[in-house]
């Protein structure tokens, strides 16, 4: 029998970083905020065909699942584009040290996510 | 291509438990990955429970007491036991280090050891390297001073020697390369930073006369702009070096550079 060397765990195994998990979620959220933006352009463009269609897309946006879209893209936006300067500076070639990319990621974990909660206040008339 | 699976014959099976037989009390759980290439079994985690009491302070301590005192069959690179050879890269509690100098105090729980990530075993802990030494050498990592005599020394100003501080450190452990998704993804193709460290090493060496082609050689979408700054190999790198900023160097230089 013939005895293929195997391949070592890679993923399966590897401990995630700051870094690393910044990286995969700008990439993520890149692919959601295309397919988002298709989305909304579908949505906008059926305010053409009149009042009846702009109910259907109240019903979407006012139903669970259309709250979780909105909610989710807020955060999706915002952390896009946090990342995005990130990855801007980093093209500079600043922030390559391990505690300055460590600090930059939580600031682009938790500035979405601070973010989404005031753009979410906002739509809500609270600020 | 992007697998996230490994492949059937990759797949790890529960190994053996090697119980302790010391009667000691401060006993530690290390998990190693084994595979005997002459088996024709999958690969597979072996359990040994090691005195603590008599055993010294970096991972390498504890497998070399596992070969010596429970488990003789156990293959792994070692050499130097100072990191400074490089051989024993492996991963160890899900990051890559070099075993001698990795103290298994840092470690919380039990140990797990696995070869290099996304290599071809050869065997136990050692990875096969091949392709990563064959992309070593495309980047051709010699002088090359054509005009200057050979027969002279070529002065250095202490300013352009300082530039090779944080690249000619590096010992070619390859922690770095196998830690980096992009490198497990596009590895036949995309140099890696281990290699585009030492590239870097050659385009800043101000005796070098073949910047711009050495530039050329590695401006290409996939030998270098895969690198996505994921910086694992940046926080593996057990000589804390900085290949990922070396990386983004290159590719300044490539992007105000008139070649």
């Amino acid at each position: 029998m013939e005895n293929k060397p195997p391949l070592s765990p890679h993923i399966q195994i590897y401990k995630w970083h700051i870094s690393s998990l910044v990286s995969i979620s700008h990439r993520i959220t890149g692919i959601i905020n295309i397919i988002a933006i298709t989305f909304i352009c579908l949505l906008a463009s059926l305010l053409v065909f009149g009042e009846s269609k702009y109910e259907f897309i109240d019903l979407f946006l006012s139903s669970l699942i259309g709250k979780f879209f909105v909610l989710g893209l807020t955060w999706s936006f915002s952390f896009q584009v946090l990342s995005e300067i990130r990855h801007l500076v980093m093209d500079l070639g600043y922030g390559f040290e391990l505690k300055t990319s460590r600090m930059t990621g939580l600031v682009v974990i938790f500035g979405s996510i601070f973010f989404t909660v005031v753009f979410y206040l906002i739509g809500k008339n609270f600020l | 291509m992007v697998q996230i699976n490994l492949p059937k014959n990759s797949e790890i099976k529960k190994g053996k438990y090697f119980k302790d037989k010391t009667g000691s009390k401060n006993l530690r759980k290390i998990n190693i990955y084994r595979w005997d290439p002459s088996s024709g079994e999958n690969p597979r985690v072996d359990t040994y429970e090691v005195d603590m009491d008599n055993c010294p302070s970096k991972v390498l301590d504890i497998l070399n007491k596992i070969k010596n005192e429970i488990d003789p069959t156990l293959a792994y690179r070692r050499s130097c036991a100072h990191g400074v050879c490089g051989s024993c890269a492996m991963n160890m509690a899900g990051k890559n280090g070099l075993a001698c100098t990795t103290p298994h105090a840092d470690i919380k729980g039990d140990i797990d050891i696995y070869p290099l990530p996304h290599l071809k075993v050869k065997k136990d802990l050692i990875g096969d390297l091949d392709g990563l030494y064959k992309q070593y050498q495309s980047i051709e990592p010699w002088l090359k001073s054509n005009s200057k005599s050979e027969t002279k020394e070529i002065i250095q100003s202490k300013e352009d020697r300082a530039k090779l501080d944080g690249a000619y450190e590096c010992i070619m452990c390859a922690c770095c390369s196998t830690s980096c998704p992009s490198y497990w993804w596009n590895g036949d193709k995309y140099l890696g930073p281990a290699v585009l460290l030492q590239a870097y090493r050659w385009i800043v060496d101000s005796r070098d006369e073949e910047r711009k082609a050495r530039l050329k050689k590695v401006a290409d979408e996939l030998k270098l702009y895969r690198c996505h700054t994921i910086l694992n190999c940046t926080s593996a790198c057990p000589k804390g070096l900085n290949p990922a900023k070396a990386i983004a160097e290159i590719k300044k230089m490539l992007a105000t550079a008139n070649i």
